[in-house]
């Protein structure tokens, strides 16, 4: 019964194993993203930035240049362990990738137990990094998407919310340090779960309305709900003086293709749309990323290419050293200090950013303006304001 | 509070007519063919992506693309019509699976061909608000699906109860052997079932696109939908499908109002379990013996 | 099978296998997995084969399973394997809950128990307080170390899920055998007819369901403590159920060995031919692989090995 398979798996192993011989100053990373099932539309715009990173690194980069690798985890756990194992057999050095707390989270401790450096910006669940791990890495945190929409609210003035997040576990961990920072700072906070499967809001939005009569609405969920809330809420008009969200909202995507419903919206963002750039590396990752993708990067992308490009830095430095072998990729990753295009950039024991802010981006005339914070704004926030 | 339950109420007999439509096309098969096509969703998926791309890339409007989605849906349906039709044994099991695992490859193919992208309509027109009586309120888009669905469940209803194909398809629905002895052809009208239930699928998808959101992953869901639907209906009874999507999109919304929306899909699977188990011929079948 | 073949296939499980494989851990991983699959096939083509039931909600028994022996070592402290076996019986008395099912015929069977799969799952995300919710469990306690073996490992994983599925298909072939079996069997061909002479089917479809339960609970606490992640949209996704009918209806679901075959060929083709070719969507090649075994051979691969084999034997003969 079981003989058929060793044959199969030893023939397609060494298949495998035996395709790969390698080639001096080359660096071979592993990418270990969704790319099918229910994660796949992050994973695949994740894979954009580590792609752009890859060219941009090797082409200013004489002396090591890196070969990504990409195994698709399927968006489930138990691939995701198998994908990190078999890039490690394939010769990877380091990861990068990962999306969804619950997958990041095996996946990063088998990297742990193959003593390789793994990097992400796909998990934001605080648990992630207080498991003691020495190789995990991360550049964001829902810590910094729940402080801007917060510092967002506070800056306007707002009295009370009424938070709509779907019941998944990064939505609904952002929607729980909403309650708990914005609730002592005297904010009237109001909660509104709903299913991930959820297509009409109406029922809600309605219920905002008539019993919250909130000043501000905040959206913790997916484009698709995001849709479905303000096509709701257009409709319903609630009273409300501003309606923001947090990641894949504040987004070019979004307003190339939903420009009428997007308008005066905010949500969490890294960069202006179309890009203000202020810096000649964040120039020139727009420019690549045209011209490899055929479009403007998004935030995802921007993660991707970030984490990457850190690692590829901190691989580089380990192999001039000589200690890739001896954990040196961690610590050079530690060692990071660095002014990205998301902002600051450096890791603490645990591998947390704790220089990590979000951005606030508002949606203004179909392109993004960022409005908070002060510092990083390139335009004035509109407020009170709503799509309707 | 009356307020809300009313708006409540409306959202749901809104959202039943939608769930209507994509329900009557897997009841049409199931209650001529006793086939549950576990690819339904699928196909209404194709019809939306379709729509999509004729929005996107032709200029269409979402109900002007109604041809082009047909002729691929239709086709597709017929594809599977033919490999369900090769089944010998048990049909009603292994059609199951069959169809299942035409899900799966749609389903993959829909991810290949569009990616894991969202898409939605964008012509402003159909997402404006009517807001009826001041105090009910709609999108034009809804509205409209809505009374496309009560139209085909009408006309659906006409052609099997009224039409000499209809009276043909039930009678083979009841007893392929003695409606061949009467001249009809088993064969033809079966594929007729599934070309009706294409159509039905495509209008469904344009519902979709145009009203909603749509993603590749969405397929299996709206087959699950349409099943509940088909046993709260019972059997045969193509009114029963409209009043079962309605009492469902009422379940789901009311359970919004009065309580959470992360519990909505509970109640509708709850009120699922307790009409299978309770009420063997559904709400408004003609008693058929089920267990 | 003769016992000498059974014989000889154990023990190149349980030492050539690691032998073979063990240090390269992917591999391992790989058929872990497949198996991990294969006990859910087993279990799913038992409710199949000997009570008639075709299942689309596995993942329920699975889930529950996962989660009473992740909450056992957690909250209460348990060892690991005796949480294991409880989570076993507490699938199985979750099971009683989808009993009224029983009385429904063919697809609203199916569709039933994938409403309690569905309801199950919504339970765990709304009931916070025992399950964490959407959030999950994190930190479930490995497998652990024992008499200096440690299961913890990729390879002692590895003998666990093979045992737990070894075991599963022994207490199916002695169900089979059983007068039980005889009569689920007599009850296919006609279920009046068994109940004129005395047989309880129903009773018997319950202890079946039940049964079925019990080793998909046990093979989700194992995936729970191996994985050491939990949270509800994974512990009742739909695909443990789906690739368990894919893998009994591709190795036969009528036979004692076909799922598991089913599962080990599918699961390690598709991840080890398939996925490197299409990176994207490889998932569609299951699809074809299902529709194409219904269609042409409904009973599977194993009784097509057998059939193949025999007529060679019987062309030898001659």
């Amino acid at each position: 019964m079981s003989r058929k398979l060793p044959n199969v798996s030893v023939l397609a192993l060494s298949l495998m194993l035996g395709a790969v011989p390698s080639i001096a100053s080359e660096i071979k990373i592993g990418a270990e993203i969704p790319l099918s099932g229910n994660l796949a539309r992050v994973g695949g715009a994740m894979n954009e930035g580590i792609q752009v990173a890859a060219e941009m690194f090797n082409k200013k980069n004489g002396k090591h240049t890196v070969k990504i690798m990409t195994v698709d985890d399927e968006s489930s756990p138990a691939k995701a362990v198998g994908a990190v194992e078999k890039l490690a057999a394939d010769g990877a050095v380091a990861f990068t990738g990962g999306y969804g707390s619950n997958i990041i989270g095996p996946a990063s401790e088998a990297a742990e137990k193959l003593g390789k450096v793994y990097v992400t910006s796909g998990g934001v669940a605080s648990e992630l990094t207080k498991r003691g791990l020495k190789t995990f890495f991360r550049i964001n945190s829902s810590d910094g998407y729940a402080r801007a929409l917060m510092g967002m609210f506070s800056e306007m003035g707002i009295k009370s919310v009424a938070v709509v997040y779907s019941t998944k576990e990064a939505t609904e961990e952002v929607a729980k340090m909403l309650q708990a920072g914005l609730g002592p700072r005297g904010v009237k906070v109001t909660m509104h779960a709903f299913d991930p499967a959820t297509n009409d809001f109406k029922p809600i939005i309605h219920k905002i309305k008539l019993q919250d009569r909130p000043e501000a609405i905040a959206m913790i969920g997916y484009e698709n709900d995001y849709v479905g809330i303000l096509r709701a809420a257009k409709v319903l008009k609630p009273d409300i003086k501003t309606i923001a969200g947090v990641w894949s909202l504040a987004t070019s995507k979004m307003a190339a293709e939903f420009p009428d419903l997007m308008e005066n919206v905010s949500g969490t963002s890294t960069l202006s749309y179309p890009a203000e750039f202020t810096t000649p590396e964040a120039r020139e990752f727009a420019e690549t990323y045209q011209k490899m993708f055929n479009k403007a990067p998004d935030y995802l992308g921007i993660f991707g290419y970030v984490q990457s490009k850190l690692l590829f830095e901190a691989v580089a430095r380990a192999t001039d050293a000589g200690t890739v072998d001896k954990g040196g990729v961690a610590a050079e990753m530690r060692k990071t200090q660095s002014d990205t295009v998301i902002g600051k950039v450096r890791f603490d024991e645990a591998g947390d950013n704790p220089e990590f802010t979000h951005r606030m981006g508002q949606h203004q005339n179909g392109k993004v303006v960022l409005v908070w914070p002060a510092d990083s704004a390139t335009g004035k926030v509109r407020y009170p304001a709503v799509p309707w | 509070m009356l307020e809300l339950i009313l708006q409540s109420l409306f959202s749901g007999v809104l959202s039943g007519a939608y769930y209507a439509l994509i329900a009557l096309g897997l009841a049409l098969v199931f209650g001529t063919m006793r086939v549950i096509n576990l690819a339904h969703g699928e196909l209404v998926l194709l019809g939306a992506y379709i729509s999509y791309t004729a929005e996107e890339k032709l200029g269409l409007d979402p109900l002007a693309s109604l041809p082009l989605a047909l002729a691929v849906v239709v086709a597709t349906a017929m594809a599977v019509y033919y490999l369900v039709s090769l089944i010998k044994k048990d049909r009603e099991l292994n059609s199951l699976i069959l169809t299942f695992g035409i899900g799966v490859i749609l389903t993959n193919a829909v991810l290949m061909i569009w990616s894991a992208d969202i898409h939605s309509a964008t012509t402003a027109w159909y997402h404006d608000a009517v807001i009826p009586f001041d105090i009910l309120f709609a999108m034009q888009a809804e509205l409209v699906f809505a009374g496309i669905g009560i139209v085909l469940v009408g006309a659906v209803w006409w052609w099997l109860e009224k039409s000499w194909y209809g009276r043909a398809l039930r009678a083979v629905a009841s007893n392929r052997d003695a409606a061949k002895l009467m001249g009809v052809n088993p064969q033809l009208t079966e594929v007729l079932s599934f070309a009706v239930s294409g159509l039905l699928a495509t209008v469904a998808g344009i519902a979709i696109y145009t009203a909603k959101v749509i993603q590749p992953a969405m397929g299996h869901h709206l087959t699950v939908k349409a099943f509940i639907i088909t046993v709260l209906a019972g059997m045969g009874s193509v009114p029963g499908v409209l009043l079962g999507a309605v009492l469902l999109g009422v379940v789901e919304s009311l359970t919004v109002t009065m309580a959470s929306s992360a519990l909505q899909e509970l109640a509708g699977m709850v009120l699922f379990l307790v009409v299978l188990l309770l009420m063997p011929s559904g709400l408004f079948g003609r008693a058929k013996r089920r267990g | 099978m003769n016992r000498i073949l059974i014989a000889a296939l154990l023990a190149f499980a349980y030492v050539v296998v690691p032998l073979a494989l063990g240090s390269n851990a992917y591999v391992v991983g790989l058929i872990v997995a497949a198996l991990t699959i294969g006990g859910i096939a087993i279990a799913w083509a038992l409710l199949g084969n000997l009570g008639g039931m075709v299942s689309f909600g596995h993942a329920a028994f699975f889930g529950i399973g996962a989660y009473v022996s992740a909450l056992l070592t957690l909250r209460a402290g348990w060892p690991v394997f005796p949480s294991m076996l409880v989570a076993g019986f507490g699938a199985a008395i979750a099971s009683i809950a989808t009993m009224p099912a029983l009385r429904l015929r063919g697809p609203y069977f199916a569709l039933a128990i994938l409403a309690y799969a569905e309801i199950f799952r919504i339970l765990a995300t709304e009931l916070k307080p025992i399950t964490g919710g959407a959030a999950g469990l994190l930190s479930i306690p490995r497998l652990p170390n024992v008499l200096g073996l440690d299961f913890g490992s990729k390879l002692g994983g590895y003998f666990v899920i093979l045992t737990i599925v070894v075991a599963a298909m022994v207490a199916y072939d002695l169900i089979r055998r059983s007068p039980y079996g005889l009569a689920l069997k007599a009850m296919h061909d006609s279920e009046d007819a068994t109940r004129v002479v005395g047989v309880n089917s129903t009773m018997l479809k319950a202890w079946m369901l039940a049964v079925s339960a019990f080793i998909t609970g046990m093979v989700g606490a194992f995936n729970a403590h191996y994985i050491n992640f939990l949270e509800p949209d994974y512990a009742f996704a739909g695909q443990w159920t789906t690739l368990a009918i894919v893998s009994a209806i591709f190795g036969g679901y009528r036979t004692v060995s076909g799922p598991l075959l089913g599962a080990l060929v599918v699961y390690l083709v598709d991840q080890l031919a398939f996925k490197p070719i299409l990176p994207q969507g490889h998932q569609i090649v299951l699809g074809v692989l299902l529709g194409a075994m219904i269609l042409f051979s409904p009973g599977g691969l194993m009784p097509l090995l057998l059939s193949r084999l025999s007529r060679k034997e019987a062309s030898h003969a001659a």
